[in-house]
């Protein structure tokens, strides 16, 4: 299925956005003052869908003129575009989209027609089905690992990483030790939260800014 | 990135041949594998007839072209980026490319800046899931987790010395995997 | 099998600096801050003459003259304004501006700078190098009276350098202690012959020089293409661009952190100072001697720089963090070696400062370090790139955000993993809480043109139609 990639699903939405002359900020402005707020962090509604790996909203104001000999043509209405890659089906994620990032749903799909809202979740999921493309080719790097453990995996090789170096030399009865307790630990840590922390940025990297 | 380009729809059957020949060829997506600074990257085709309609009253697309739309999400600055598929991958590009209306090709490199340049477009909101991790960074994550699976097993019920040697190997193992996470340089 | 290429360059046209090192022990550095655009014309006009081409020595002169441009240097001389918006962005940007992108922060701020590079007053550099002292103190003494005389510059700072004299003899070692100078690249026109391993890599295995654009303007590159050059085409043929970075070297925090961890290093202090660097302290490549120097190789110039990763990408032999593996990977990357042909530099580096041996006291505070410069026609995509992505950042060798162990912008995190086997005398060991053992003082960017460019700058007569 052109679609999915090993565990991994791209869905690619494309939803026409309402052109209404009569209002003083159209849709599609608001639509871009509301993403242009929305954080990236943990705090991100997508961090809620949590089997999501990586997500896009992009605004598509019209199609591109290459210059002649192609010819110029316009589209006649704006579209907003959601590419998102996840783990799991499709179904599911939708779902879940509407469950549990329901606010934001509503917040970005109103402004496109016909849309039915988050309240009720089957009129959602047949809603975005009507706008979806088929992918025609999709490629992951990774494609055999949920969202979840791959951010455990993260936490893993970096605390392993910092175990290895502050035991290094010691004898091997002691490390072996230690390292059933730091096996222990790692096991009941906290689960790590998707999106990273925003204050995590400026606490521990050397740049001033991004 | 995301990029669209226009096609003439008699040429979109044809890409669509190279998209089914590269899906059932794994050589060639080993390039990309290879390569490891993408994440996930898609190709879609947007047919003139096929922008969703969902009411009557939004007036219908009468369009002449068929449309590419292409999304990646990839480490690395942009130029390095272009370089790199531009030195090593040249032929896969052409093949995606060459039915898009204007396209230069993918060497020499800077007429295919220009090229994407043109047809790129701005993304308003993105969301990543590890955001200081490179696909090099989960990849050897997972990897790194593996090993460590596989060492808990038995670690703590090993003798002294068997764990000693135990552990020399499990370091051999994941060594080339402990590299630190972080934010990646900025684009120029 | 070495190949050379029979393209002919015209050398009398093209600096000598850009073509060879001149490998003469002294050096002074003449920091310029040009005056009047007529003055400084004239100045140039009347240093012209002396400007050392790269035309081939019977015999080697006393002293040589090379001459290199910042942005704000042409600005004073009044080129023309189509001409200077043509130069590369990052040249007319300047070095400074660029210090986001080239992790110029903290330690290596332009806040810690001398004086003389914290405000951009640098318009030009004048290259004095020299075999002796006193022909060296006899050249700039000419010089400084034709400056007078013309009244075209003022000298700002004069920035000595001298290579390390072991034994009352000269030598490529650096203050670290380690044999510098191996590796720089091989490239089509360039009178020496190929070195094997100094080029780029072909698919049969050998070595092949490189495409003259990588290091000249005014020629193909490695993609195929003129690299992105000013205007006209004769301000720009056969010129190149030259950055120039002083680096302060923290000797005294090197050799204890080398005594510390080289304690707990089952493979002891000068291994663990070979995996570093990914050559011995002698010069031996520790990818062709991982377990000790061998001066034989060292002295062998078809084999000194002859080698690959392709057989240990583990970095069981060469560390795939150490210095020079990170700053030209050859077939590391795979794909033949390709993705890294178009980001070589040539290095022109010499020692400041006095060296103190090892195993006597050493202050960090004292000026010591390494003048370091690099040539290429691409200061972007070259020298930029591999300050950027695998000096201060480690994605492409897999090395996550880990850092150049030697000259890492380290700000306190950072780690270098020197790989190992399952044998406990040579297992895998982290080396972490790296200081910043170099640190940057100043430095820009400069465009050194050719002798017919020179010319026109000189008299004005640039024009970009």
């Amino acid at each position: 299925m052109a679609n999915e990639s090993g565990q991994v699903y791209g869905l690619t939405i494309l939803s026409p956005i309402v052109e209404d002359q009569r209002l003083d900020i159209d849709h599609t402005t608001q639509l871009r003052w509301y993403l242009s707020t929305l954080p990236r962090d943990n705090t991100s509604p997508f961090a809620k869908v949590s089997s999501t790996y990586l997500a896009r909203l992009v605004v598509l104001d019209d199609v591109v003129f290459v210059g002649k000999p192609a010819c110029e043509e316009h589209l006649k209405s704006r579209y907003l575009i959601f590419e998102t890659n996840f783990d799991g089906d499709l179904d599911t994620y939708l779902r879940r989209m509407a469950s549990e990032a329901g606010e934001f749903v509503d917040a970005v799909w109103k402004h496109c027609v016909g849309y039915p809202g988050a309240g009720n979740s089957d009129a959602f999921v047949a809603y975005m089905k009507k706008c979806q493309l088929q992918t025609t080719f999709f490629f992951a790097d990774v494609n055999d690992r949920t969202v979840k453990d791959t951010l455990r995996a993260l936490q893993t090789q970096s605390a392993l990483t910092h175990f290895i170096e502050r035991n290094q030399g010691k004898p091997p009865a002691e490390i072996q030790k230690l390292f059933g307790v730091f096996l222990e630990r790692l096991k009941s840590a906290p689960a790590p939260l998707p999106g990273g922390r925003a204050d995590e940025k400026s606490a521990t990297e050397d740049r001033p800014h991004d | 990135m995301n990029a669209i380009t226009p096609m003439k729809p008699w040429k979109t059957p044809l890409l669509r041949l190279f998209f089914f020949v590269l899906g059932a060829i794994k050589p060639l997506q080993a390039d990309l594998k290879n390569l490891s600074f993408i994440h996930f990257a898609r190709w879609v085709i947007v047919g003139r007839n096929r922008f969703p309609r969902l009411s009557d009253k939004q007036p219908r697309e009468e369009l002449r072209y068929d449309y590419l739309i292409f999304f990646s999400n990839f480490n690395g600055t942009w130029n390095q980026y272009i370089d790199a598929f531009s030195a090593v991958l040249s032929r896969g590009l052409n093949l995606i490319w060459r039915w898009s209306e204007k396209f230069p090709g993918s060497t020499p490199v800077t007429p295919f800046k220009g090229y994407i340049g043109r047809v790129q477009f701005d993304t308003d909101y993105y969301y990543n899931c590890y955001p200081k991790a490179a696909t090099n960074d989960v990849k050897a994550a997972l990897r790194v987790q593996d090993a460590l699976n596989d060492f808990a097993k038995t670690s703590q019920s090993l003798s002294p010395v068997e764990f000693e040697n135990a552990y020399l190997e499990f370091l051999a193992r994941v060594q080339p995997d402990l590299g630190s996470t972080g934010i990646a340089p900025v684009g120029t | 099998m070495i190949r050379t290429d029979n393209t002919k360059l015209d050398v009398s046209d093209i600096q000598g600096f850009a073509l060879k090192g001149y490998n003469f022990p002294h050096a002074r550095f003449l920091l310029l801050q040009l005056l009047h655009c007529k003055d400084a014309q004239s100045f140039l006009l009347k240093l012209l003459p002396d400007i050392t081409t790269g035309e081939r020595w019977d015999e080697k002169p006393l002293t040589t003259l090379n001459i290199a441009f910042a942005q704000q240097g042409l600005v004073k001389l009044e080129l023309p304004l189509a001409t200077l918006l043509s130069f590369p962005l990052e040249f007319q940007q300047g070095m400074k501006a660029r210090r986001e992108i080239l992790y110029d922060t903290g330690k290596n701020d332009p806040a810690n700078w001398d004086p003389v590079w914290q405000d951009e007053r640098v318009h030009v550099w004048l290259a004095v190098y020299a075999q002796g002292l006193l022909a060296l103190e006899d050249t700039c003494a000419r010089i400084l009276q034709t400056m007078d005389h013309t009244h075209g510059a003022k000298l700002l700072q004069a920035q000595d350098a001298c290579s390390i004299y072991l034994n009352n003899q000269p030598t490529s070692y650096e203050h670290f202690g380690y044999r510098d100078g191996f590796g720089n690249p091989d490239f089509k026109g360039a009178e020496r012959d190929c070195v094997p391993g100094q080029g780029k890599l072909a698919t049969d295995g050998s070595w092949e020089a490189l495409a003259t654009g990588e290091f000249l303007l005014g020629y193909a590159d490695e993609a195929g293409e003129l690299p992105v050059a000013p205007i006209p085409h004769l301000l720009a043929r056969n010129g190149t661009f030259m950055v120039y970075r002083k680096m302060h070297q923290n000797v005294a925090a090197f050799r204890n952190y080398l005594e510390d961890k080289g304690r707990s290093y089952p493979g002891g202090k000068e291994k663990l100072a070979a995996k570093f660097v990914g050559r011995w302290r002698d010069g031996t490549p520790v990818e062709l001697s991982p377990e000790r120097e061998d001066k034989s190789i060292v002295a062998d110039d078809n084999r000194n720089t002859n080698f690959i990763y392709g057989n240990d990408l583990g970095g069981l032999r060469c560390p795939i963090g150490a210095h020079i593996r990170r700053a030209n990977p050859r077939d590391a990357f795979g794909f033949n070696g390709q993705l890294i042909n178009r980001r070589r530099i040539m290095r022109r580096g010499l020692p400041y400062g006095q060296y103190v041996p090892d195993g006597q006291p050493v202050n960090d505070q004292d000026e010591r370090g390494i003048i370091f410069m690099a040539l290429n026609a691409s200061l972007f995509r070259q020298f930029e790139f591999v300050q950027q992505q695998w000096i201060e950042y480690g994605n492409d060798a897999h090395q996550g955000n880990d850092k150049d162990l030697l000259t890492g912008n380290h700000a306190g995190k950072s780690r270098f993993v020197v790989q190992g086997t399952a044998d406990a005398k040579n297992p895998a060991f982290i080396c972490a809480q790296l200081p910043n053992f170099v640190e940057l003082r100043g430095g820009d960017y400069f465009f050194m043109p050719s002798l017919t460019a020179l010319q026109m700058i000189a008299s004005g007569t640039v024009d970009p139609r």
